[in-house]
């Protein structure tokens, strides 16, 4: 399928636990919320609703396209709101669940990002800048205490 | 990301940005537009100049600017934040489930 590699993000990490047990963060709705979100609403079969409420002002919502457990789930993505440069369903995250050891590799791509040209040229861009500041700005007050990467033993 | 979104939080900044987002302008017809000093119009453009916003061009003692669109939206480095903070916590939530599940399945 072709993608425009330019603008894909893809991301690696390494997860201390099985497939299965990872994969269910990303298709249970209180498992989902541990990590991203504070309310999250998941029908994970394909053209199944996927909506995780980040903030006030950010909403993502796409559908899920592939479900396979305990390997790959991959949904479409966008931000909810009238004028944004991503709207629902109009990008694609790809996650795939790889075994390593007793451990998961994580591999995160989101594809079809629109070009930054587009984004700026489109209607709403300041609206959508305003939404990204408070997203940014609140989008989950636990994130510092965790920024060291890794929960540690205590002895 | 942190200097842009400073940027468009003031609402003269984000006034300065319509209009230059399309067409390049002249520092004096930017001016022209808002009823605030010309020196604070001037301030503003730095500051919009230093967050990537906007980029200056120079013609003898003119001084012209437009928008930058790909210091804007910085699209990619903010979902690659939101991901990579995203991909931490989820390590960190599978890891404490992985242990209960561990512990619940220990016989015992």
């Amino acid at each position: 399928m072709p993608v425009d590699q330019g603008n894909a993000i893809e991301q690696e990490i390494r997860i201390a636990a099985q497939p299965d047990t990872v994969f269910e963060f990303f298709v249970d709705p209180e498992k989902m919320t541990q990590w991203k979100g504070r309310q999250a609403e998941l029908d994970p079969r394909p053209g199944g609703i996927y909506r995780v409420d980040i903030s006030d002002m950010a909403v993502a919502r796409g559908e899920y396209v592939e479900v396979d457990p305990p390997n790959r789930v991959v949904f479409t993505w966008g931000w909810e709101g009238i004028s944004n440069p991503v709207p629902p369903g109009s990008s694609r995250v790809e996650i795939d669940l790889v075994p390593d050891g007793d451990g998961t590799i994580v591999r995160l791509r989101h594809l079809d990002l629109p070009e930054d040209e587009r984004a700026i040229h489109g209607q709403g861009w300041e609206h959508f800048l305003a939404r990204l500041a408070k997203a940014a700005a609140g989008e989950d007050p636990g994130v510092d205490s965790h920024a060291s990467g890794g929960p540690t033993k205590s002895a | 990301m942190e200097a842009a979104l400073r940027a468009i939080a003031e609402p003269n900044r984000r006034r300065i940005l319509e209009l230059v987002a399309e067409d390049e302008r002249s520092a004096g017809e930017i001016a022209g537009e808002f009823d605030i000093t010309r020196p604070a119009v001037s301030q503003h453009l730095t500051v919009l100049k230093s967050a990537g916003l906007v980029v200056e061009r120079r013609e003898g003692t003119r001084r012209f600017y437009r928008a930058r669109p790909e210091g804007f939206i910085d699209l990619k480095a903010f979902l690659e934040k939101f991901w990579g903070e995203g991909l931490e916590r989820l390590k960190l939530a599978a890891e404490l489930e992985e242990g209960r599940r561990r512990r619940a399945s220990r016989p015992g």
